[in-house]
């Protein structure tokens, strides 16, 4: 009988707790400013998704030697973001970094993420973080999500000049790679940037009949991608000719599987991803955390990064040091003009209803 | 019943186990998925049902269940029978190739036989060579899917099955053959019919199997066959939708209680011990007539060759450099131990490697040790107590274990008087609890099938002489299930190594485990190296598993050979001839 009350009062203590997200009490409480000082050496948790490719083993030794002891725990975007979000009551992280807006935007909603200002915030556009007025989130990296396709098959001329192109003219069907799930941050950005161009507050879910047509039309045209074999590798095989991809894989890609592709600049621009840094809600080393953010997101750490990994960093102070051909690419680059708050609002049921109507 | 203190202790314990990590967390984490405001909506059935993709991925989910729980049965007990039973020539070396199933699964297993049979395959490519109007891409669709996973998972009826026929008396056999019954007649009416228990459990695993069916599918499906599982995945990684994603394992999950339902019915008030006073250990049996005989030695070899090569070409392409692997082309000059190199050489090293051992000896020494007495006293008191037990010691089979890890997390993220007051998330424990509570369906079935097949009138014959509970199943009952124990706990081990749906919400920041580090060195939008290092991570596994399987092998062998010789008069002394590793998806929850 005590056990069973008890057991109800926790549960419907738990569930409030978890339902009603806290974010208004984190956001409006003052923006944390990291203490002067050396970093004092404590253990921080950081959680990312930017760790592959040899990214965490450079960071943690580069850390060390700034004085800064890091564990690094890897996890995909969607994982990392629902880990945040799970243990928001009792973080075990101290920062996170590598998400984009669009999964820092969930976070903070869940009140994970708390509001702070490092010392560079006057060298990265903000318009690039988080847009309200308590930043919770930093941006450090930008990619561009792009259209590539194979230059033996087709020239710059003949070449796609939009994604809307691939499934309107009869020569592009059947010859791109279309996803077979929307898990993957780069496959939700490819559909804010189609969705976003049909807004309309009468459609479903936001987006007019119109746009929906193009989602339908984009899967029955497409051909569909292969477990475990990279876009890369079919283009090479000949099995197909086009499909996305993220500006910072594909010089490496190229050179492995000895194909050459060009990308496609619709006139209305392309999608941005761009990776962002925040401090965890409820951590117990909040001061050496800010510090640790301020050394990471410096244009000297970033710069060298960008060096490391071919990444277009944020800082603009940190893109002299950057590799030349990437600034150079990124200014050429129109970025689409996207409202991230209506992306944000509905890309969870935009994913539901791809997958439930449209994907075969 | 209740007289024995021994059982009492087991039942406050297990009670508590059952409703502090297995009815409670799961609970919190469905309440919280269909009641989010406080009430119920419609909203997750609603938009399945009315979708098309859901419900034909769904369909195929189901038809790949059923078929499987066919197919399989049909390829093991063949298989079984070909190496344990009749007499076939190099039938050792026959088993050591359909053990190879106990050592890989997954996507590279799945990628083994697309190397093999997909449309640059080398047997493709020789097949249209000889009919240059085939199709080479006829290896895809609901067919090949079909081949490949029951050739993936016929482990547990080499492990379990052949353990249960080594137990049949062969005194019967020759009677039978004595009054004229033919080879046929004589494996129709005595021997399948005493391996009852254990097919009807194995015959769950792959029905579940069949229903959480991924890698498979995806890799081969093609467009026309496409299961439910990556769309549970999908749904459940976004908090938008993990309705969906819950109610359509629920879904799944309730289909395999149902079966699990029917197979129990079926297995009950059979006898499926020998009942003889002195039974004798099983001989091979020679297929008498001639034509057979040549069928069965053909299809034996054939088989075998099914099952090693594409182990074989996992191994040569963990050589080659990812973009060999993945446009399927592999010269001989183009292999190098750079992909060991490359894996071995991390910062990290050693490290993953030994915690993940530790965690997963650990979880698999306690849910078998944990449940060789429960599933004993399931096995022996049926009533509705028990009954209830058992179903819900089957819990973590409804939910995947993203959920069951997000059930943990919302349970013990603050002092829970369930533990004692303490917090569990970011401890070392709470990994731990995981992977035994994700073990506990599988190791409850496997072990009581093997209790059923134990002859009570020993058990009787020591209660008579005095004997106590403990006493008795400690000196009689252990010794003869020890071997099944052995193989369920190996089986458990080898599928926990590379956890990654779990550890990810579970693992302590300062000790993750290898799913972890495996994932972030495979998946980089499956990168070139992510490709071949897949690869080496299988083949580095498969060692481990494989000297997994020989250490058990080994001792169990050595440990119940002496058991039995002391005493018991039954003759169930062999071990599981290697005691495999499962593919991981054989035990997965769907």
């Amino acid at each position: 009988m005590v056990a069973g009350a008890v057991a109800v009062a926790l549960l419907s203590g738990c569930g409030a707790g978890a339902a009603a997200p806290t974010a208004s009490q984190a956001a409006s409480g003052p923006s944390a400013v990291a203490p002067s000082g050396a970093p004092s050496g404590e253990t921080l948790v950081v959680y990312t998704n930017s760790n592959g490719e040899g990214r965490g083993e450079w960071l943690t030794k580069k850390a060390a030697e700034a004085g800064f002891k890091i564990e690094i725990v890897g996890a995909g975007g969607a994982d990392a973001t629902n880990k945040l979000i799970a243990e928001k009551n009792n973080p075990i992280a101290d920062v996170a970094f590598g998400l984009n807006n669009m999964y820092f935007e969930q976070v903070k909603a869940a009140g994970a993420i708390a509001p702070f200002t490092p010392a560079w915030s006057a060298e990265v556009d903000t318009a690039k973080g988080d847009r309200s007025d308590s930043k919770a989130y930093w941006p450090l990296v930008q990619q561009a999500i792009l259209l590539g396709y194979n230059t033996e098959k087709f020239s710059a001329d003949e070449a796609p000049k939009d994604w809307t192109d691939l499934w309107t003219q009869d020569k592009f069907k059947g010859r791109y790679e279309r996803v077979t799930g929307l898990g993957t941050a780069t496959a939700q950005l490819v559909f804010a940037g189609i969705l976003t161009r049909y807004k309309d507050d009468g459609g479903d879910l936001g987006v007019s009949d119109e746009g929906w047509k193009q989602v339908e039309a984009y899967f029955k045209n497409g051909t569909p991608a292969v477990a475990k074999t990279d876009l890369f590798a079919r283009i090479a095989a000949g099995d197909t000719d086009m499909g996305q991809m993220p500006s910072s894989i594909i010089v490496e890609r190229e050179k492995s599987f000895s194909v050459d592709v060009a990308t496609v600049m619709p006139s209305v621009g392309v999608p941005l991803a761009i990776e962002q840094v925040a401090l965890v809600n409820g951590t117990d080393k909040q001061d050496e955390a800010l510090k640790f953010i301020d050394w990471f997101g410096s244009a000297k750490t970033q710069g060298e990064w960008s060096q490391q990994f071919n990444s277009m960093p944020v800082n603009k102070a940190a893109a002299a040091t950057a590799k030349p051909q990437v600034v150079e690419f990124f200014n050429t680059l129109k970025q689409q003009d996207i409202d991230w708050n209506f992306v944000q609002e509905n890309m969870g049921a935009w994913v539901e209803k791809i997958e439930l109507e449209y994907m075969s | 019943m209740l007289r024995s203190p021994a059982v009492l202790i087991v039942g406050v314990a297990l009670t508590w186990f059952i409703a502090a990590f297995l009815v409670w967390p799961n609970a919190n984490v469905l309440i919280q998925t269909f009641f989010p405001d406080g009430s119920f909506s419609g909203r997750a059935a609603e938009k399945l049902f009315s979708s098309q993709r859901a419900m034909k991925a769904l369909g195929n989910s189901f038809l790949l269940a059923v078929a499987l729980s066919i197919t399989v049965n049909v390829v093991g007990i063949f298989i079984v029978l070909v190496t344990q039973y009749f007499r076939i020539r190099g039938s050792r070396v026959l088993f050591l190739g359909y053990a190879t199933t106990f050592i890989y699964g997954g996507i590279v297993l799945a990628a083994g036989y697309k190397f093999i049979y997909g449309d640059k395959g080398i047997v493709t490519g020789f097949l249209v060579g000889l009919f240059p109007g085939m199709d080479p891409g006829w290896f895809s669709g609901f067919f090949p899917v079909l081949a490949v996973m029951t050739f993936a998972t016929t482990t547990n009826h080499m492990l379990f099955v052949t353990n249960a026929l080594k137990g049949v008396d062969y005194q019967t056999i020759e009677a039978a053959r004595n009054m004229g019954a033919s080879t046929w007649t004589i494996l129709r009416r005595i021997v399948l019919p005493m391996l009852k228990p254990t097919l009807f459990a194995v015959t769950v695993l792959s029905f579940l199997t069949g229903l959480g069916a991924l890698s498979a599918p995806q890799v081969l499906g093609g467009r026309e066959f496409q299961t439910i599982t990556p769309m549970i995945l999908t749904f459940s990684n976004s908090p938008t939708s993990r309705d969906l994603a819950a109610l359509l394992a629920v879904i799944l999950g309730v289909a395999t209680i149902l079966m699990l339902a029917v197979m129990t019915r079926l297995e009950k008030g059979g006898t499926y011990f020998s009942v003889s006073k002195v039974s004798s250990g099983l001989q091979k049996q020679q297929i008498r007539n001639p034509v057979a005989n040549a069928v069965v030695h053909t299809a034996a070899y054939l088989l075998f060759a099914v099952y090693t090569l594409p182990v074989v070409l996992i191994v040569l392409y963990s050589f080659a450099d990812g973009a060999a692997i993945q446009t399927g082309q592999l010269l001989p000059g183009s292999l190098t131990f750079d992909n060991y190199i490359r894996v071995l050489t991390q910062p990290s090293g050693l490290r993953p490697f030994i915690i993940s051992i530790v965690y997963s000896a650990l979880a698999a020494l306690i849910a078998v040790g944990g449940l060789l007495f429960v599933a004993r006293l399931l096995q022996k008191y049926r009533n509705w107590v028990t009954a209830v037990v058992e179903y819900l010691l089957h819990i973590p089979w409804i939910l995947p274990s993203a959920l069951l890890a997000l059930g943990l997390i919302l349970s013990y993220d603050h002092p829970n008087p369930l533990v004692g007051g303490a917090v569990l998330t970011g401890t070392t424990v709470i990994l731990l609890i995981a992977f035994v509570t994700v073990k506990i369906p599988f190791t409850l079935r496997m072990l009581k099938a093997s209790f059923t097949s134990v002859n009570s009138s020993l058990e009787e014959a020591a209660n008579i002489m005095g004997a106590k509970t403990l006493y008795v199943f400690r000196r009689i009952l252990l010794p003869i299930v020890l071997p099944a124990a052995a193989a369920i706990a190996a089986l458990n081990f080898n599928s926990m190594l590379d956890d990654y749906d779990t550890a990810i919400f579970l693992a302590h920041p300062l000790y993750q485990p290898l799913g972890l580090v495996i994932k972030a060195n495979t998946d980089g939008a499956e990168g070139v190296d992510g490709v071949s290092n897949t690869f080496v991570y299988t083949v580095l596994l498969m060692v481990i598993t494989g000297v997994t399987m020989y250490l058990v092998y080994g001792r169990a062998g050595r440990k119940s050979a002496k058991a039995a010789g002391a005493g018991t008069g039954d003759k169930r002394t062999t071990a599981p001839a290697l005691v495999e590793a499962a593919p991981a998806e054989s035990v997965r929850v769907p």
